[in-house]
């Protein structure tokens, strides 16, 4: 929501993080827009044509992945990821150091799991790549899954990315 | 140590983390994990279940259709109309005392209708009340309070996005819901009303000190504001019930009617699109992986048998319906304090069904009943989500998330006591349903 204020100072790598984070969430942006022109298309094409449009549902099923894991990094650096902060923010006043080492470990612990994730899609994602899964019906309509896939990986690598990026902001 | 009992420790671990600060999706996907692999012994089968929860948990077309539902609530408060609705109703309220309180309940109200999320409202009414509010003189813990209280009619009037998780659940009609869901709103919503004016009587301390009424609108200029509004509300609510499109599609339809109004009446600019599309895009994305990480962690669950654990406790006691319903109903709102809205209904109503459908009860009846004490978790700590929104959009450091708290509190309360009204009463969302 508010712009980071620390951009100018950050080293290159984070400022590049940042970029490559925004771009993401634009293409996530434009995505939604595009859901809401396809349902849209849809309701239209049923009510005025009475002819629906073919592969809509399965469309949207597919974005939404997408969606997310495109924005979910932008979340994170916005501060917006769901948290309960009271008791943490306390510590940080009553002693930094302590806060500090507890937030590291919590970022770590994001990191952990992330790690997990991405790790095992990445299987996931070469066999629906090699074998051409798609959803949707031959003859009618088809899409291929994995650049959805494809998308949960570099979401999550970048989302590992910046929860490394909040641990050398704290102590840079 | 057996698997029950893993459960209810990973529970426990689960609780104490997010209330210490860690993430909660972190949580639930760090508890998810180290919970399967201490009951399988597998660090594999335990990483297996959090890709495979991360690839598909969202992946269907209810889901595909939050962000527009999102989206709808954005653009409709982008476009001003939410300051319309708040206008119209201040201009109805402002001679009552506290009129300026009721006149944000009722905005909510008509809101709700345009809208199927309750952090919109939130976050609408915190822009709009609460700074005019405390201009009024309101002490700012009790203008806050008012917005979450009233944010949550969001979710019950129609359309609503918890009771469209609802009807898939439980294969139940969405638009007799959406009906249902009339009447137990349009209660709380007098009850609202009802009690801000009784505390504004009789306990003026906690309202603040507060300056005389309100400019008054001319009826024209009124009627000016009130009819994008209600073509809006004509468009969403006749749409779905013309049979020109489902429930599940009115988020991308509003959301094309709202864009199709602001653009036309000169009120939105590409630029303010853009702003709303990427905000639209930061909530989904939370709200989206805070779903994930919470079906991992109701799958861990339920290899662990807590549930079914717990189910069959309930049914050897021989609690009887009223006994069932409600510790459905406490359960809920402790949950409540934890879990956002949508995991709470994704891990109990599944639990729940065969448990209710035995005994014939009315599962729309059900469906409100569990919306309504879902929603009173909104509002209470440590994790109440509007009254985090609000605290996020409020941007003031001078109120605190516990300032936000109390002045909920009272608001809390009234929605129990709906929802006591509509336990004992199920007419009062049954009624209108055909």
């Amino acid at each position: 929501m508010t712009k980071p204020d620390t951009t100018q100072r950050d080293p290159i790598a984070l400022r590049l993080l940042d970029a490559v984070t925004q771009g993401l969430n634009v293409l996530g942006s434009s995505l939604i827009l595009v859901l809401m022109l396809l349902v849209g298309i849809d309701v239209a094409g049923r009510n005025l044509l009475s002819m629906p449009v073919s592969g809509v549902p399965e469309l949207v099923t597919l974005s939404i992945v997408a969606i997310v894991f495109l924005q979910i990094p932008a979340a994170l650096r916005a501060g917006r990821m769901t948290r309960s902060d009271g008791l943490l923010s306390w510590l940080t006043r009553k002693s930094p150091r302590l806060g500090q080492a507890v937030a590291t470990f919590f970022d770590l612990i994001g990191i952990a799991v992330i790690a997990v994730i991405v790790q095992t899609t990445w299987p996931i994602f070469t066999r629906a790549f090699e074998s051409g899964q798609f959803i949707g019906a031959i003859g009618d309509f088809t899409a291929p899954v994995w650049p959805v896939k494809l998308t949960l990986i570099i979401g999550g690598s970048i989302l590992i990315l910046q929860f490394t990026a909040r641990i050398w902001r704290r102590f840079a | 140590m057996t698997s029950f009992v893993i459960g209810l420790l990973s529970l426990a671990a689960m609780g104490i983390a997010v209330m210490v600060g860690l993430f909660v999706p972190i949580a639930l996907i760090a508890c998810s994990f180290v919970g399967v692999w201490a009951i399988k012994g597998s660090p594999l089968l335990a990483s297996k279940l959090l890709a495979l929860a991360a690839n598909d948990a969202i992946s269907s077309y209810f889901f595909g259709v939050v962000p527009l539902f999102v989206l709808m609530g954005f653009v409709v408060s982008e476009a001003g109309f939410g300051r319309d609705a708040f206008d119209v109703a201040n201009a109805m309220f402002r001679r009552l005392k506290g009129g300026l309180g009721v006149g944000t309940v009722g905005a909510n109200a008509i809101f709700a209708a345009i809208t199927g999320i309750s952090i919109a409202s939130a976050a609408v009414f915190t822009k709009i009340a609460v700074p005019q509010m405390i201009r009024h003189g309101y002490a700012p813990r009790f203008a806050a309070g008012v917005v979450a209280g009233s944010s949550v009619l969001g979710m019950m009037i129609p359309p609503s996005l918890l009771l469209i998780l609802f009807g898939i659940l439980a294969e139940q009609s969405i638009g007799d819901l959406f009906i249902a869901g009339i009447g137990p709103g349009l209660l709380l919503a007098v009850f609202f009303g009802l009690g801000i004016v009784a505390m504004a009587t009789f306990a003026p301390r906690s309202v603040g000190m507060l300056s005389k009424g309100t400019e008054s609108l001319h009826r024209s200029e009124i009627w000016r504001k009130a009819l994008p509004i209600v073509s809006l509300i004509l468009l969403v609510l006749g749409g779905i019930y013309a049979g020109f499109f489902t429930p599940v599609e009115a988020g991308a339809m509003g959301s094309i009617g709202a864009l199709t109004l602001g653009f036309a009446m000169g009120r939105l600019s590409l630029k303010q699109l853009w702003t709303v599309l990427v905000e639209t895009g930061l909530v989904t994305a939370t709200v989206c992986f805070l779903i994930i990480a919470a079906q991992m962690y109701s799958r861990m669950l339920a290899l662990s048998g807590v549930p079914s654990g717990l189910g069959s406790l309930a049914t050897d006691a021989d609690l009887g319906f009223w006994g069932i319903m409600l510790i459905y109903v406490g359960i809920v709102i402790l949950m409540g304090m934890i879990l956002d809205s949508s995991s709470i209904m994704l891990i109990l109503v599944p639990l729940m069904l065969p448990v209710v459908i035995p005994m014939q009860i009315d599962l729309i009846w059900f469906g409100i009943v569990t919306v309504l004490a879902v929603e009173i978790g909104l509002l209470t700590p440590p994790f109440g989500l509007s009254v985090y929104v609000i605290k996020a959009t409020l941007d003031d450091p001078s109120i605190s998330l516990t300032d936000i708290f109390r002045g909920a509190a009272p608001f809390a309360l009234i929605m129990l006591v709906v929802l006591a009204l509509v336990l004992a009463i199920p007419q009062i969302a049954t009624g209108l349903v055909p």
